[in-house]
């Protein structure tokens, strides 16, 4: 059981943001962080780590006390066996593959370990590539591989995606949940993607402004108002009218789509504007949001 | 024909310059690009120093501190039997402190401009910040280091002030080649000066290419 | 713009409108440093009689003999030698031949106050001393003197590692007044100047023991050009009756 009471000051562009989180995670949990730009999700992951030092509170993993700010502990990050993959993944330019990712073992580590995580990242056949030969999504296993060579306690991914194209984004969010649950981690994902939170993780803390608002399931979360007619959020690209037949194309999620609907629902509509879509057994009806 | 002592002495002097700063300014910058303090910052004007004070200034205030009339001077006359005016021991002092920025600036600019998730990520990584200086950050800055290196040592070769202020120019001790030219400008045996300009002179130059081309070849391996 | 015209306009009539600026004769007068400071009472002495301003420029002699032969503005060149003047002469930067207007005394001083300065000189391979200052023989007359001395009393080779050579009387003077050398030859001028008379103690050589010190001094092409009457006076002032008080007072012998 990990358990965080922690709170700390940041400054954010606007001033001041008085960030509180109080939350216990269960062992082997996958859960996320999700918020706004600027509302302290990185900070708390830092603080986690050890790489930032919270005003006040407590960090507890597993009945080690890693922060008490009343007692002045503070184990630095470097006996707090965590693995933390950045948002730029800050691998070593002056080390190859093989060498980042055995750079956190110790000499009476066994060395097989590095093989099982080429193996488990797809890496092994670029091992002794400079890292700066290496692709977007192959640095991001890299620096994944790195993280959790060590078995660490606590897995922080700090939008590990953000920066990789749709296609190999699913595959690389396949590689995590393969990961997570072959060596039993607990890891904490902070991410933008509503999908992948989803996807990944069965709870989330939805953190806004420095504070904690919810903590569950994220599809709780990102359910919006519930209505008896089942609907459709989409983006409205263009519309195209056939003897008959009027259709609208749009944008649903990660797919293009025709919907065929009246010519007077989409008579308004211009390319972006966000337009709900309800079903009334098969007929569309489209209204404006 | 001209000693060749002069020569010998300068570059002594400026390798031995160039070692010792090498030693000393990497804590110092490494300590200079953490996180800011008003004491940081106040140290920092002092490393800067030396890039502003005429070298006879340095020179000056040095022949103060080591002469036995005052505390630090009779300190090392009384306790360790040294005398440092005079001495090449005394021109290596003043030569550390006359090129110091020129070691620090570079290397401080090179540590600041890695990123710091860098290092965050050697220390998430179980190694300690002296283990993450020397695994880590100074490889990656190798350039800064090669700059450094290079212009603390043209920089002591071209240095006078202090040592005309110190130096009482003592043949195969302190009579370095800066102030052998001046001399022999002095007795105006222009011959003499002309030779010992040009070999500065052409060692500068070769410096200067030195710096350059290993700099490029090092700018192949670049920083993500 | 118009306020900078002004301003200049207002200063230009305050530099012409100032009497004494437009009107006061002045020269300029190169100085060897062993004379700077007898050179002060030469020159308000001078000034007492004669509405002319004498600027000095102070420096080892060799120094000022190779700036005047670059062409330095300077009217009369007051050497510690008699070479430099007369390389002067030679190069056609003075159109008379310099002359000898006194003769300099060499001095064994030191600052520190443990120490006994004896007449036989062979105390100065005592371990006490660590340092011993004089001026560089290559362009020092006094430099010249002292190792002189010590060839004299086969002292020179046996001290050569305690040697250290100042840039000029100046130089070696504060190396001395400042204890880095525990002990030095200066000029007899500057252990009874204001400045640095009750400093330490000293001892005055044999004058047989180094050929003398003539020191002589040139009115240079510069002045004989551009200052001719002011130049003139001053020079042969140099060597009146009242100059060779002054120089006594400070050691030198006439």
């Amino acid at each position: 059981m990990i358990h965080f009471s922690l709170q700390k000051k940041l400054h954010s562009a606007d001033g001041f943001i008085s960030l509180k989180a109080d939350c216990e995670i269960e062992n082997g949990a996958f859960i996320s962080l999700y918020g706004p730009s600027g509302a302290g999700k990185t900070s708390l992951l830092r603080m986690l780590a050890g790489l930032l030092q919270p005003d006040f509170g407590i960090i507890n993993v597993n009945g080690e006390t890693w922060f008490d700010s009343q007692k002045k502990i503070n184990i630095i990050p470097q006996q707090r066996l965590v693995g933390f993959v950045f948002q730029d993944y800050a691998l070593f330019p002056n080390m190859n593959v093989e060498e980042n990712i055995s750079f956190a073992l110790s000499k009476n580590d066994a060395k097989e370990i590095i093989g099982e995580m080429l193996e488990i990242t797809g890496l092994s056949g670029l091992r002794n590539k400079k890292i700066q030969t290496l692709s977007g999504g192959q640095q991001q296993r890299v620096a994944l591989a790195r993280a959790i060579v060590r078995k660490p306690k606590l897995l922080l991914l700090d939008e590990p995606l953000s920066a990789i194209d749709n296609e190999m984004r699913l595959h690389l969010q396949e590689m995590l949940i393969k990961i997570h649950s072959h060596y039993n981690l607990t890891s904490i994902l902070v991410s933008h993607d509503m999908r992948e939170i989803v996807k990944l993780t069965s709870k989330t803390i939805h953190l806004v402004n420095g504070i904690v608002t919810e903590y569950q399931s994220p599809a709780k979360i990102f359910l919006n108002n519930s209505c008896e007619e089942s609907f459709l959020k989409v983006i409205f690209l263009s519309s195209e009218k056939k003897g008959k037949e009027f259709k609208i194309l749009a944008l649903a999620g990660n797919q293009v789509i025709t919907i065929n609907c009246h010519e007077d629902d989409a008579k308004d509509l211009q390319k972006g504007n966000e337009v709900l879509v309800s079903y009334k057994g098969a007929t569309a009806f489209l209204r404006k949001l | 024909m001209i000693d060749s002592a002069p020569i010998y002495l300068t570059l002594k002097l400026a390798f031995l310059t160039t070692i010792i700063l090498f030693f000393i300014s990497i804590p110092v910058a490494r300590w200079l690009s953490q996180k800011k303090n008003i004491f940081k910052s106040i140290s920092e004007v002092f490393v800067s120093l030396p890039l502003v004070l005429p070298p006879t200034v340095i020179g000056f205030y040095l022949l103060l501190a080591f002469s036995p009339a005052n505390s630090f001077g009779k300190f090392l006359e009384n306790h360790f039997d040294i005398r440092l005016a005079f001495s090449f021991g005394g021109l290596l002092i003043g030569s550390v402190i006359y090129s110091l920025p020129f070691m620090v600036h570079p290397i401080l600019s090179g540590l600041s401009s890695l990123p710091a998730s860098l290092q965050e990520a050697s220390y998430s990584l179980g190694k300690t910040k002296t283990q993450t200086l020397f695994k880590v950050l100074l490889p990656n800055i190798k350039p800064s280091l090669l700059t450094g290196i290079v212009l603390t040592f043209a920089h002591t070769i071209g240095e006078f002030g202090v040592v005309l202020m110190i130096g009482g120019n003592i043949p195969g001790k302190t009579n370095v080649a800066s102030i052998a030219v001046y001399d022999e400008v002095e007795a105006f045996n222009y011959h003499n000066a002309n030779l010992y300009a040009a070999i500065l002179v052409a060692i500068s130059i070769s410096i200067l290419f030195l710096l350059y081309f290993s700099n490029r070849k090092l700018q192949e391996v670049k920083i993500i | 713009m118009n306020r900078s015209f002004f301003a200049l306009l207002i200063s230009l009539f305050i530099i012409h409108g100032n009497p004494s600026f437009a009107q006061q004769k002045k020269i300029v007068v190169a100085v060897a440093a062993n004379m700077q400071y007898c050179f002060k009472e030469l020159k308000n002495e001078f000034e007492k009689t004669y509405p002319i301003r004498v600027d000095d420029v102070i420096g080892a002699s060799g120094n000022l003999t190779r700036q005047i032969m670059q062409g330095a503005p300077f009217d009369i060149f007051i050497s510690a030698d008699t070479k430099y003047p007369a390389t002067i002469f030679e190069n056609h930067f003075a159109l008379e031949k310099p002359k000898v207007y006194t003769r300099g005394v060499l001095v064994l001083w030191s600052a520190n106050p443990a120490l006994q300065l004896q007449n036989n000189l062979q105390f100065l391979l005592s371990d006490k001393i660590k340092k011993i200052a004089l001026a560089n023989p290559k362009i020092a007359p006094y430099g010249t003197a002292a190792v002189a001395v010590l060839k004299k009393y086969n002292l020179f080779d046996k001290l050569k590692n305690k040697l250290v050579f100042g840039e000029s009387i100046s130089q070696t003077s504060q190396f001395i007044a400042s204890r880095n050398a525990d002990i030095g030859f200066t000029a007899k001028a500057v252990v009874l100047s204001d400045e640095m008379k009750n400093k330490g103690k000293w001892i005055e050589l044999n004058h047989d023991d180094y050929a003398p010190i003539l020191q002589s001094a040139v009115l240079l092409k510069y002045g004989s050009e551009n200052h001719s009457a002011e130049a003139q006076k001053f020079y042969e002032f140099l060597f009146s009756e009242k100059a060779k008080d002054i120089y006594k007072k400070y050691g030198y012998i006439n």
